[in-house]
């Protein structure tokens, strides 16, 4: 049975909605189980789209192609793995609501993901500025609402206010730059775009150039990159731990798919696009240094994380400044998905664990390997990826985005990769010394782990390892 | 439209415009607005552009001059206390004003684009409302469909954040 491509984003969009409306008619039943209902039916909208393959749309401003297949994918998984630890981190946000019945608030905290995945699923499929303008805002305002959802905790509205700012001002950069593009090409298309580039009069250029700049200004901030960076270190560490995975997964996925989309566009003029490229290096090289070095101080997991996303984004930029290589949609993709694996494996183990000590600090996991072996393994597995070690996700991951850029003889940047690669087994096996080297707190329990955590985490550990060891299988999957 | 009737619109938009600046009370202001948006509305008919003159009154005077008004009420703003007359500042803004009309009038008259002659819109049988339409549900129905989530999103966001305690 297929469907209309559209469908997918229709029926994530119903889902959503029945979320809400559960909420009306069973208000006595635990809450907790429409997350459940948000889980089996986004796992239906999954199976369908690993049915479903590219094919037209019909329609000029939305694509169905192999890209915009795995970035659909990839954002339903996202937003079940979010639902699966929202389940978990229920309790914190009920202490957090001013309500005056137990379980106020927590139906919206289920669908609200639900309806930014369908925004995440509209974007991987827009080629028209247009609709990848009024996508982008969905998601943005969903994350606005999510991100300051703990409305009596001063650190998560606070991160909710700085979010707010500095995304509108971001989103003010995007749309001022639409309309330079617009103006010089008289097209918002990104395919009649490409077309029409290369006649336009050389006059015209720097407008061109100048409105490419300022979307690459506004996409530079949704995907986390440097010196786009403010708001990351405290909007990750304020925002509910459930809602800063999203964040550091979704948003940044969705927003790399937008930019690999325009930056490839503006290849059609050379004197345009490779202007552009050199300032796609820049922001590389900004964020791989700001990212890691920044990271090496922290104490706080959260913040630790969010630094680490943000060197995450200067791998995958360089990925992105190699476009002119044939595998570098490819990297793009496997480094996502490896990417995906290892954040949301860390968050996830984040979330119970800080749900039994009480806090977000590395020192909450001093000797987690004596109080929960099966935890602790799952977290070394997911450092050790994004570290980067051989026979993981993470290292193939990397490997790929060298192989581009070695291709586009980037070497400048390859050196400054390694270093900060370098940097990044530093922090991140700070993590493991924690959990393996220091002694445990004395008189503390075992931490109890949910069955659905439970097996997330183990299909995960699971997928690290295939992606790791057996790539053949793993490219074969993905898109090209 | 006989040129009366635009002379009588422009006079009424003109000096309601400067009844805004004029006017002591932020509420006479914000009512003086709103007739002279009404004003121009009536230019936009008299251009035969029905649904700019539309959404003029409907989204201008209905919806941003209420806006206004409840915000210069919620903030419970009083009249402005009378002020001495600066007289250089005065005489400033004059030659700031001649300035400005010398240069905009120069620009205009050697502008040559200005004195082509546009060719007559063609009038179809449906209205411009009808193409509006057609174009917002056929060429950008995706668009409209994200824009509807977004309010639904919104709407819920509101709700979530300001109600003062959750049922």
């Amino acid at each position: 049975m297929t469907f209309p491509p559209i469908f997918f984003e229709l029926f994530v969009l119903a889902l959503g909605i029945l979320i809400l409306l559960l909420e009306t008619f069973f208000e006595k039943r635990d809450r907790k189980m429409f997350a459940v209902v948000g889980i089996v039916g986004l796992a239906v909208v999954f199976l369908f789209l690993q049915a479903s393959g590219p094919g037209a749309s019909g329609m000029a401003s939305y694509v169905v192609d192999p890209p915009a297949i795995f970035f659909k994918k990839l954002s339903v998984l996202t937003t079940i793995v979010v639902l699966i630890m929202s389940i978990d981190y229920a309790d914190t946000i009920k202490r957090f609501l001013p309500a005056d019945s137990p379980q106020a608030g927590l139906g919206e905290f289920f669908a609200l993901p639900v309806l930014t995945c369908a925004g995440m699923m509209w974007m991987s499929s827009a080629i028209d500025f247009i609709l990848i303008f009024v996508s982008l805002e969905l998601v943005t305002i969903s994350f606005y609402v999510l991100v300051a959802y703990m409305r009596r905790n001063a650190s998560s509205l606070e991160a909710g206010v700085k979010y707010l700012i500095l995304s509108a001002l971001a989103t003010g950069f995007t749309v001022y730059g639409i309309t330079w593009i617009y103006g010089v090409t008289r097209q918002t298309n990104l395919v009649q775009i490409s077309q029409v580039l290369p006649s336009i009069s050389v006059d015209n250029q720097p407008g061109v150039l100048f409105g490419a700049l300022l979307v690459l200004i506004g996409l530079g901030f949704k995907i986390a990159a440097a010196p786009f960076q403010f708001w990351v270190p405290d909007v990750y560490q304020g925002a509910p731990t459930p809602i800063t995975a999203f964040l550091s997964v979704g948003s940044k996925s969705v927003g790399f798919i937008v930019l690999l989309r325009v930056v490839q566009a503006f290849q059609s003029l050379p004197a345009v696009g490779d202007k552009l490229i050199t300032a796609v290096i820049l922001l590389a090289v900004a964020t791989l240094l700001y990212g890691n070095l920044a990271a090496l101080p922290q104490t706080n997991f959260k913040r630790l994380l969010a630094y680490s996303s943000i060197g995450h984004a200067g791998y995958l930029l360089m990925a992105v400044a190699g476009i002119s290589a044939k595998d570098s949609g490819q990297a793009v993709v496997v480094y996502l998905a490896a990417y995906l694996l290892m954040t949301l494996l860390s968050f996830l183990v984040l979330v119970i664990v800080s749900n039994h000590g009480g806090g977000d600090e590395i020192v909450q996991f001093n000797g987690l390997s004596k109080r929960s072996p099966f935890l602790a393994f799952a977290l070394l597995v997911a450092m050790m990826s994004l570290a980067g070690v051989p026979l993981t996700a993470g290292f193939l991951g990397k490997f790929m985005v060298f192989k581009v850029a070695l291709e586009t003889r980037q070497f400048l940047l390859i050196a400054l990769a390694i270093i900060t690669v370098g940097c990044g087994f530093y922090f991140y096996l700070k993590v493991v010394r924690a959990m393996y080297w220091q002694p445990a707190p004395a008189n503390v329990a075992a931490i109890p782990v949910s069955k659905l955590s439970l097996a997330a985490i183990i299909i995960m550990v699971l997928l690290i390892f295939v992606l790791g060891i057996f790539p053949q299988v793993a490219l074969g999957l993905l898109p090209g | 439209m006989s040129p009366i009737l635009f002379w009588i619109f422009v006079a009424v938009m003109l000096f309601f415009g400067g009844m805004v600046v004029l006017n002591r009370s932020p509420v006479g202001s914000a009512l003086s607005l709103v007739v002279s948006f009404l004003a121009l509305a009536a230019l936009y008919v008299s251009l035969d552009a029905y649904f700019i003159g539309v959404i003029q009154i409907l989204v201008y005077a209905g919806a941003v001059m209420v806006l206004f008004l409840f915000i210069i009420m919620l903030l419970d703003l009083r009249a402005e206390s009378r002020r001495r007359v600066n007289f250089p500042a005065v005489c400033g803004g004059f030659v700031v004003i001649i300035l400005f009309i010398k240069v905009l009038s120069e620009v205009c008259y050697s502008f040559e684009g200005g004195n082509a002659k546009f060719p007559p819109i063609s009038q179809g049988p449906q209205g411009d409302v009808w193409h509006v339409g057609m174009i917002l549900f056929q060429q950008y129905n995706v668009p409209l469909q994200v824009v509807g989530t977004l309010i639904l999103v919104a709407s819920i966001g509101v709700v979530i954040l300001s109600k003062r305690v959750l049922k």
